[in-house]
């Protein structure tokens, strides 16, 4: 018999409500270990709601939900020691250099500053930021910001990784960097929790699959019990193209 | 003229936003107080506020449209030329500039003062454009500290260093300190009265202390693993230092015990009311009555330290622990 691998993320009931509206409805899931759990759904499914209530960000109405064991409420200080998050609005100082962020991370997370400056030089380079390194967060693009926040997730060396939408308005070269440096983090025991709109880039890499569809899971599996394509399979469970004429598109009428 | 109209009408609503921050006139400290009592002399001053008020709104209205957007339409050399004339009419500078050609050519206004504020103006227009730069180069000036908050500190720093009520408190500080190297002597109660002049300038800060940093940085605060009393203990240092540095050549003791009295109280507004705030403005306290409340209790400790003894310095410290205590626990 294999050692059973221990769950990292684990959610029993777990609902946000916003008034009268679910936005996430008794989600019950389990992510174990070193695996990449793509979670996938439209826009204003629940799912930057569902990473909000497991870092810490807001509070789940009802239900539980852990993570490295740990209580989310309960354990809300403990947890953000262990986790490292790309959030939904990136969570920059516009006021801060993309280095001083690094540098900001390291001193919180206790790192000496020969490590942080070490690991920041590293994560500079991989993630193709050192030409931006004194850059304010205020006048960097899109693709620069969600870098920093990337490199700051990664920079304490978390046992989980949240990372919300972390492969849209980025390069193709650092895209490809960051899936390869997900797998290798998964190889070593790390989990990485995501979310994402690229389907055909998640199914190269990820090891499971779960669809949210109006707050409530649609699908959840492990990327081998996927019947077919992943596209395929959201389309035919969440959501299908919309399929409008825009007969005024290409006629001569301006 | 469809198109530039169109433009115009964007702009109009942009530049109208704008200027709704100006209504922190309403609830800054020191503009309610030094309106109160000295509203007889304070001409001098009110010019010196009507240059840092106006001074930002002195920008061009068309920088409202991103760059990028206003090249990609399909406008013609003469709408751009038509856009170029008719955007300054949408700043009132314009009108007031207007108004006071009126008046100089019926010689109540010297054709001098009105060059000179036209130029200001002309000049204002032109720097709105390089404004970013120059900022850049300021806020890299802020050094570092170090240590756990160090980075946070610095950032608070540039955070009060983006708002009008810094600039004006160390116009006061210099101009105080430039007299009294100019071998004045000034008594020890205008020393007094000049650095609770600067602490009121600074005071409505301490009541939007998070107010600069926008949602991302709200949601950072959130993801760090840091107690609440840590994120406004770094936030207090930048007012702290901020503070001593601007009353150090007056009397540093009065400013920290004012600084002390007002961020115990702002706290309260800084963490239960998050109230966004415009760079490059006032900043907006939280109301009259709690503005009230904040100078009043700094006027006392301050005056009690200054005036009586140095050990009320004990109570301000007191009071401002018992405050970071509280309301840290809250934050968290």
């Amino acid at each position: 018999m294999p050692d059973a691998v221990p769950t990292m993320i684990s959610c029993r009931d777990l609902t946000c409500r916003y008034g009268e509206f679910v936005a996430v409805d008794c989600l019950t899931l389990n992510i174990e270990a070193g695996s990449i759990c793509a979670f996938l759904g439209p826009n204003g499914a629940g799912k930057s709601t569902t990473v909000k209530m497991l870092t810490g960000l807001i509070a789940p109405s009802s239900g539980s939900a852990t993570v490295a064991g740990l209580d989310v409420v309960r354990d809300a200080l403990k947890i953000k020691q262990r986790i490292g998050v790309l959030p939904e609005n990136l969570g920059l100082f516009e006021d801060l250099t993309v280095e001083e962020h690094l540098h900001l991370t390291g001193a919180v997370y206790k790192l000496s500053s020969a490590d942080t400056k070490d690991r920041s030089n590293q994560l500079l380079r991989a993630l193709h930021l050192e030409h931006g390194r004194h850059t304010f967060a205020s006048r960097c693009s899109h693709g620069m910001r969600k870098k920093t926040s990337l490199a700051m997730a990664l920079l304490p060396n978390p046992q989980v990784l949240f990372l919300d939408e972390p492969l849209e308005a980025i390069d193709p070269v650092t895209a490809k960097t960051i899936t390869d440096l997900l797998v290798t983090l998964s190889h070593r025991g790390i989990t990485v929790f995501l979310t994402s709109h690229i389907l055909a880039a998640v199914e190269q890499f990820a090891t499971r699959v779960v669809l949210i569809r109006k707050g409530v899971v649609a699908w959840n599996s492990t990327i081998a019990e996927v019947p077919g394509s992943l596209e395929k399979l959201y389309f035919d469970l969440v959501e299908s193209p919309a399929v409008e004429d825009l007969a005024w598109l290409g006629s001569s009428q301006s | 003229m469809v198109r530039v109209f169109a433009v115009l009408n964007a702009v109009w609503r942009a530049t109208r936003r704008g200027q709704g921050s100006f209504l922190s006139i309403g609830t800054n400290n020191f503009l309610i107080f030094t309106a109160y009592f000295l509203r007889q002399t304070g001409t001098v001053l009110y010019l010196l506020i009507a240059l840092l008020l106006f001074f930002p709104l002195s920008a061009d209205p068309l920088r409202k449209i991103p760059r990028e957007r206003l090249v990609l339409w399909p406008l013609e050399r003469r709408e751009w030329w038509a856009l170029r004339i008719l955007s300054p009419w949408l700043n009132p500078i314009m009108w007031l500039l207007a108004a006071a050609t009126v008046w100089a050519v019926r010689r109540a206004v010297t054709w001098q003062l009105l060059a000179s504020v036209a130029g200001l103006f002309a000049l204002s227009f032109l720097l709105s454009d390089l404004g970013g730069g120059a900022w850049d180069a300021l806020a890299r000036r802020v050094p570092g500290f170090g240590g756990l908050l160090g980075e946070l500190i610095r950032k608070n720093l540039r955070q009060m260093l983006s708002t009008l009520d810094f600039w004006l408190a160390l116009v006061l500080s210099v101009a105080t300190t430039i007299y009294r190297i100019a071998d004045r002597p000034a008594p020890p109660e205008a020393l007094l009265m000049m650095s609770l002049m600067i602490m009121l300038a600074l005071s409505s800060y301490a009541q939007c202390l998070f107010g600069l940093d926008g949602a991302g940085g709200l949601t950072r605060y959130r993801l760090l693993p840091l107690h609440g009393w840590q994120i406004l203990l770094a936030k207090d240092a930048a007012f702290l230092i901020t503070a001593l540095a601007l009353t150090i050549t007056l009397n540093p003791l009065v400013g920290l015990s004012a600084a002390l009295t007002v961020l115990a109280i702002g706290h309260e507004q800084s963490v239960k009311h998050l109230k966004p705030q415009v760079r490059w403005r006032f900043s907006t306290g939280a109301s009259l009555g709690n503005g009230v409340v904040q100078v009043a209790a700094m006027f006392i400790a301050a005056n009690g330290v200054a005036g009586t003894s140095v050990l009320l310095m004990i109570p301000c410290a007191a009071a401002y622990a018992v405050s970071v205590w509280w309301f840290g626990r809250r934050l968290s």
